[in-house]
């Protein structure tokens, strides 16, 4: 399994001229495709930032923010584009493209927020079980194991269920629940590392264990973290879609999950653009992230395979 | 073989006893009774009680003789009629009686403990109708506890306090004693398991292993159908991808693969209702009375799951392609196909059974989404309705049996690799 390419990636050496990251980051560069999706997050991300600095506004000022203000005049425009509704309102009268903003700061928050959760669980874990061994790895793969044999979903929806309704159940759903293929891997890793020279020289020297581990071997693992990251951004954010469409999720926030639900009773009306709209900013958010991870994985590490992370 | 199977199973029982555990901590110890959850406000403590009674919440959680009882509420006692509310979060009462009204009656023949935290500038207190019990004089607040029992006679509703002089009241605590300190909320769930027994559907007043074996059925029908149709679509197009390697065709289906996956699930269901059911009229839109209405689902359900499937397939065969035992067939001359079909796809059986193998437990649960739409009335729909109705008792049992069918296939797994591989060493 050690193929000849997987030292490239041991410790930087100054040498070879270029870090792993400086390599990976020229491999990037020279994917069309990859760098086509790397400015679509960005794009999403900007519009998540407005979403966040209208949100915050209409907070400090207390006025209504423009996606939740009711036109009943205006209830069902259809989308034109040189107009205030470019994407078209909703049955109240809700300005759509507002509205898939918000959305997008939701998800954004979701994919990052439940990312804080399960990445340090699963990074410390992993470090801790790969680096100690013995009882404690027992432990934490005993933990793990455990965790990963209870159905995902329904992991998620229960968690969810006893913290209540909202984001705060999503978040402690998704991120407590998704930690372990991360942990798996790290833990992995660790072992590998745990015996390399460098690892040897810092402990000959002297350097207590948890210095070791996030200080030395850490930063050789990182780039698992780094592709773990963009492929569960993604993931989160589907499953978000489907916890609010259920009206478990997010409340009284124009979701894109809430979005889709209000969408679907109006489209067998033929009022397609809500929906339309949702659809797409969700595939091609999910679509870049998706594309994205696999690239950072051929360049950062070609051994991880699909399904892994 | 049986040692190693034997021995597989004794290993497999932490991670159950860790299901169990996992199960318990959430759904018992974070969540706690559902009673006010599930029944609304306006119900009476009794049937709280009651309620709680019946599904083991009104035990201690692990260990302990004492419980709390919802005859008197910790927080009630500031309400007591006549008492004067003192800023500090505490109550006065000066000569007189008073009444701390319990919301029921206690249980007779059940000791019940009083914890009060109080301070008696002078005078003395007693309880007339939980037997001789009285409060000493105490200048500086302290705790004691008062042990009584709840006698048929103490028809006492209510406890009274009896004050001469000021008596001031800080806290006070109605705790019932457990028969034995064994009976837990824990041994409470693991005796239910051990009778398979998941306790009362609290929106739909059923046993839930009669609405389990019930919603089985549905959810089995529709999703072998998704799974087998899915697992030969799947491995047939991979290998076409395999075989086709770095070709336009290959290219095709790794775009496609990615781009399905992309597409959220949601948005398979509702757009295919719409359009195939709605506008085309080709399928029945909801409901489960013939096996046409297992049509679109089982459709969807394939397609909303290829993408991943092919490309997680593609993966597998393509890391056994450039294995040297694949160049020394290509050396020998066998033909591309040979090769494919005879020394890949044998090698990457073991990838594919593991994956094959772990996702039938998902089976059971059905899809969520898929049954909620379409009216299947299956697990998954059962679970969706629960979630919405705070069904406690309906999740902890899918989560529970879903977990332990998983690790159960997961051994079944490791037999398979030990039968197909020989490689693997039966140590």
């Amino acid at each position: 399994m050690n193929s000849p390419k997987s030292k490239v990636q041991s410790p930087k050496s100054e040498e070879a001229g270029r870090s792993l990251w400086a390599d990976a980051w020229a491999q990037l560069r020279r994917s069309r495709l990859a760098m086509a999706c790397l400015f679509v997050v960005l794009v999403y991300t900007a519009m998540a930032v407005y979403g966040e600095a209208v949100y915050r506004v209409c907070r400090i000022k207390d006025i209504t923010p423009s996606y939740q203000k009711q036109n009943l005049e205006e209830q069902y425009l259809a989308p034109s584009l040189p107009s205030r509704h470019p994407m078209g309102t909703d049955g109240l009268g809700r300005d759509v493209f507002q509205r898939l903003l918000q959305g997008t700061r939701i998800a954004f928050q979701v994919g990052i927020i439940t990312s804080l959760i399960a990445i340090p669980i699963g990074v410390i874990l992993g470090c801790i079980a790969g680096y100690f061994g013995g009882k404690t790895d027992d432990f934490i793969v005993w933990l793990y194991s455990t965790f990963a044999s209870i159905p995902g979903l329904l992991f998620i929806l229960a968690i969810a269920m006893v913290v209540g309704k909202g984001l705060l159940g999503v978040y402690l759903g998704i991120g407590l629940t998704t930690w372990v293929g991360l942990c798996r891997l790290i833990r992995g890793e660790v072992i590998k590392h745990k015996s390399r020279p460098y690892v040897m020289a810092a402990r000959a020297l002297g350097l207590g264990p948890f210095r070791i581990m996030f200080r030395h071997i850490l930063p050789n693992v990182f780039h698992i973290v780094i592709v773990s990251f963009t492929l569960r951004f993604p993931a989160a954010i589907s499953t978000e879609v489907f916890m609010s469409f259920l009206g478990i999720g997010v409340q009284g926030e124009p979701s894109w999950g809430v979005m889709i639900s209000n969408a679907r009773l109006r489209l067998w009306h033929g009022v397609w653009w809500e929906m339309t709209f949702v659809t797409l900013a969700i595939f091609g958010i999910v679509l870049a992230f998706n594309l994205l991870g696999d690239a950072l994985r051929d360049a950062l590490d070609p051994r991880l395979k699909t399904g892994e992370v | 073989m049986l040692i190693y199977i034997s021995r597989r199973i004794l290993q497999m029982l932490p991670t159950v006893l860790g299901v169990i555990l996992i199960t318990f901590i959430l759904f018992n110890v974070v969540g706690g009774s559902p009673a006010a959850m599930t029944l609304g406000r306006h119900v009476t403590p009794q049937a709280l009680e009651e309620f709680d009674e019946q599904r083991g919440f009104n035990k201690p959680l692990f260990f302990g003789w004492w419980t709390k009882t919802r005859a008197l509420d910790d927080e009630a006692f500031r309400k007591t009629p006549g008492a004067e509310s003192v800023e500090q979060g505490f109550i006065r009462m000066t000569n007189g009686a008073y009444t701390v009204p319990l919301a029921f009656s206690l249980r007779p023949n059940t000791t019940y403990r009083l914890e009060i935290e109080y301070r008696m500038a002078d005078g003395a207190s007693v309880f007339p109708n939980i037997g001789k019990n009285a409060l000493e004089f105490s200048k500086d607040w302290k705790k004691t506890e008062l042990i009584f029992q709840g006698l048929e006679k103490t028809s006492a509703k209510d406890l009274v306090f009896k004050v001469d002089g000021t008596l001031e009241v800080r806290e006070l605590q109605l705790r019932r004693k457990m028969a034995n300190p064994l009976d837990s909320q824990l041994v409470f769930f693991l005796k239910q398991i051990a009778r398979f027994d998941f306790g009362m559907s609290s929106s739909l007043n059923q046993p839930v292993s009669g609405l389990l074996l019930k919603g089985m059925g549905p959810s089995l029908f529709l999703m072998i159908p998704v799974f087998f149709l899915e697992l030969f679509l799947a491995i047939g197009i991979a290998l076409i991808c395999a075989f086709m390697r770095n070709t336009l065709v290959d290219r095709f289906f790794v775009v496609l693969a990615v781009a399905l996956m992309s597409i959220n699930y949601l948005v398979w269901i509702i757009a295919g209702q719409y359009v195939l059911s709605f506008k085309m009229g080709w399928f029945p839109v909801w409901g489960f009375a013939s096996w046409g209405y297992l049509l679109l689902p089982v459709l969807i359900g394939v397609i909303s799951g290829l993408g991943s499937n092919v490309r997680f397939y593609r993966t597998i065969m393509l890391d056994e392609m450039y294995k040297d035992y694949v160049r020394t067939a290509f050396a020998k001359g066998v033909s591309k196909s040979g090769v494919l079909f005879k020394h890949v796809l044998k090698n990457a059986m073991i990838p594919i059974v593991t994956n094959v193998i772990t996702a039938i437990p998902f089976l059971y649960t059905g899809s969520l989404l898929l049954e909620s739409f379409f009216g299947i009335p299956g697990l998954g729909y059962l679970a969706v309705n629960a979630v919405n109705s705070s069904d406690v008792d309906v999740i902890r049992a899918e989560v529970f049996i879903g977990a332990v069918l998983f690790v159960i296939f997961n051994l079944i797994t490791d037999l398979c690799y030990a039968w197909l591989d020989p490689r693997v060493k039966l140590e």
